[in-house]
C-alpha cells in the first residue's frame, strides 16, 4: 500500500496498469470516491457524486430494494453480487453489463477528473460486486478527458457542477424549451439540492445530470451567484452611544497627551444635547466618525468609545441594560429538555 | 447468457453487417465496438451517432407529435450502405443505441430492421 499522497489520479492509475497491479485507487477531494482494478483492468468505479450499480437499478425500479440487499447479503463476502443477480434471474448479462459500464464511466469522470488530489493505492483490494466487465484503464482517461471538454463545451462555469441548484424565478426568455430530464431537474431543484443529490434522488448517471444542469445554465435557467473578489470580509461594527463616549480622555499623538487637555471627537459631544442618541439627525454626524487621516490640528485622534468604569454591582445605564433584557426564557429550557432525552435515547 | 459482446456478434451476423456498436448518446461515447467503423474510426462515429440522435429526440418534435410516442431507430441510407441505430430500452438510466453498418449490396433493410429490434430486446429482457 502507497500512503496517501497528493498526486494525479490518472497517472497513479497509468502506473497501477503498467504494473497490471489489483486493488484499489483512492482517490480524495470532492467529490473523491475509488477506481477497482484487477491485474491492470478496471472492473468498477465509484464515487458519491455519481450513483452507483445499486442505486441505478432500485431507484428505477428495475429491481426491488429487497432483491438488490438479499444479492449484498450473499455475495458481498465472495464479491459475486452481480453474477448472483444474474444466476437468480433478476437481470440479464446484457443488463447488468451495459448498467456496470454506464456506472464506471459515469464515476470515473468524478475520481480521474481532478489533476490532483489526495491518492493512496489499496493493494489487494477487490470490489463486491466482482469483474462483470474489464476496461482498459488507458480508454476510461481519454474518455473522462473528452467528458471534460465536452462540459466545457457547454458552459464553461464549473461551478454548476457542485453548487446548490437554483433555478431563476423568471425565465430569461418568453419561449424556453426543455426536455424530460431537465424537466425532472427543474421539479426537483429546491436550492438545497447539490447536482449530485439530484442525481441520487432521480436515479440519474452524474455526468448526465452535470451535462444538463450545464445546458440549462447556458440558457439562463440557472441562478448562479456573482463570484465574490478575494478580499478581507468587512463587517458593520455596532454604531457607537454617543452618551458612551469618553470624551475627557486625553488623545494621544505619538504616545503623549496632547497639550491643551482636552480632545475633542468630532459630532460626539455636540450628539446627545441636540438629538436623541440613536436617532440620526439630518445634517449631524450620528456617529464618531474616523476623522480624515490629515486632521486640521493635528490633535485630534479617533479612540473607540468606552464605557464609563462601573463598580462591581452596579447595574448598567438604563440605556444601555435594556437591550440585554431581551432573552427568549423558553429557548434554554426546550434545548436543555431536547439534550435530555437524546441523552436518554443513547443510553 | 446474451451479454453485450455477444449481441455484437449476433448483429455482425446480420447479411451485409460491416461493422456494429453500442453508443451512450448523452456522451457520444462507443460503449462496446466489433468490425469496421466509417473512416475506420469508431469513436468519430459514436460522436456522430450522438448527434444524430439528439437531433431527433430534443431539437426536433418528430418523436413527439403523439403523447407516449417514443424514437425506435433511426435510418441513414447512403448510396454505398444502410447505418441503422436502435435505442435500447433499459429501465435503469443508460441512454444507449445499438448502431449497424450493412453494406448497400448485401445488405436488407427490413430483415436487418428487424434483427436489430429482436438483438436491442433480447440484451435486456429475460
Amino acid at each position: 500500500m502507497t500512503p496517501a499522497k497528493t498526486a494525479s489520479p490518472a497517472a497513479l492509475l497509468a502506473q497501477v496498469a503498467d504494473e497490471r497491479g489489483t486493488g484499489a485507487l483512492i482517490v480524495g477531494g470532492q467529490p473523491g470516491g475509488a477506481v477497482f482494478v484487477v491485474d491492470g483492468r478496471i472492473i468498477y468505479a465509484e464515487s458519491p457524486a455519481a450513483p452507483g450499480v445499486g442505486e441505478l437499478l432500485t431507484s428505477s425500479g428495475r429491481l426491488a430494494g429487497r432483491t438488490w440487499q438479499n444479492a449484498l447479503d450473499l455475495g458481498t463476502s465472495t464479491a459475486r453480487v452481480g453474477k448472483l443477480l444474474v444466476e437468480q434471474g433478476h437481470l440479464t448479462q446484457g443488463e447488468l453489463e451495459l448498467c456496470v459500464l454506464g456506472a464506471i464511466y459515469d464515476a470515473a469522470y468524478f475520481v480521474l477528473a481532478p489533476a490532483s488530489a489526495p491518492v493512496e493505492f489499496l493493494a489487494g483490494a477487490t470490489h463486491w460486486l466482482g469483474a462483470v466487465v474489464q476496461i482498459d484503464p488507458a480508454a476510461v482517461t481519454k474518455e473522462v478527458g473528452r467528458r471534460v471538454r465536452l462540459l466545457a463545451e457547454i458552459f464553461p462555469d464549473a461551478r454548476v457542477d457542485t453548487m446548490a441548484v437554483t433555478v431563476m424565478p423568471r425565465p430569461p426568455r418568453e419561449v424556453v424549451t426543455v426536455n424530460a430530464f431537465q424537466w425532472e431537474l427543474l421539479i426537483n431543484a429546491d436550492g438545497q439540492r447539490t447536482p449530485a443529490d439530484l442525481a441520487l434522488l432521480l436515479g440519474r448517471a452524474g455526468y448526465a445530470t452535470i451535462q444538463e444542469l450545464r445546458r440549462m445554465a447556458a440558457t439562463g435557467l440557472l441562478e448562479l451567484p456573482d463570484v465574490r473578489p478575494d478580499g478581507p470580509e468587512f463587517v458593520r461594527l455596532p454604531r457607537a452611544r454617543g452618551t458612551s463616549v469618553d470624551a475627557t480622555r486625553p488623545a494621544l499623538v505619538n504616545g503623549a497627551p496632547v497639550a491643551g487637555g482636552r480632545a475633542v471627537v468630532p459630532g460626539a459631544v455636540a450628539a446627545p444635547g441636540l438629538a436623541a442618541p440613536g436617532l440620526p439627525t439630518p445634517g449631524l454626524v450620528p456617529a464618531p466618525d474616523p476623522p480624515p487621516s490629515g486632521s486640521p490640528n493635528g490633535g485630534t485622534v479617533y479612540r473607540p468609545p468606552r464605557l464609563a468604569r462601573r463598580k462591581p454591582g452596579a447595574k448598567l445605564p438604563k440605556e444601555i441594560a435594556a437591550d440585554t433584557t431581551q432573552i427568549h426564557q423558553g429557548t434554554d429550557e426546550v434545548l436543555l429538555t431536547r439534550i435530555r432525552t437524546a441523552l436518554r435515547a443513547l443510553r | 447468457m446474451p451479454g453485450v459482446d455477444h449481441c455484437l456478434q449476433e448483429a455482425m451476423a446480420i447479411p451485409g453487417a460491416v461493422g456494429a456498436s453500442i453508443v451512450d448518446y448523452t456522451t457520444g461515447f462507443p460503449v462496446a465496438t466489433t468490425g469496421a467503423a466509417p473512416n475506420s474510426d469508431h469513436e468519430a462515429a459514436a460522436a456522430g451517432t450522438a448527434d444524430v440522435v439528439q437531433a431527433a429526440t430534443s431539437r426536433s418534435l418528430f418523436v413527439s407529435a403523439v403523447p407516449h410516442d417514443m424514437l425506435e431507430d433511426l435510418i441513414i441510407t447512403t448510396a454505398g450502405g444502410y447505418h441503422l441505430l436502435r435505442v435500447v430500452q433499459t429501465d435503469f438510466d443508460s441512454r444507449l443505441v445499438l448502431y449497424v453498418w450493412l453494406d448497400r449490396v448485401q445488405g436488407n433493410l427490413a430483415v436487418a430492421r428487424r434483427r436489430m429490434q429482436k438483438l436491442a430486446d433480447d440484451l435486456v429482457v429475460a
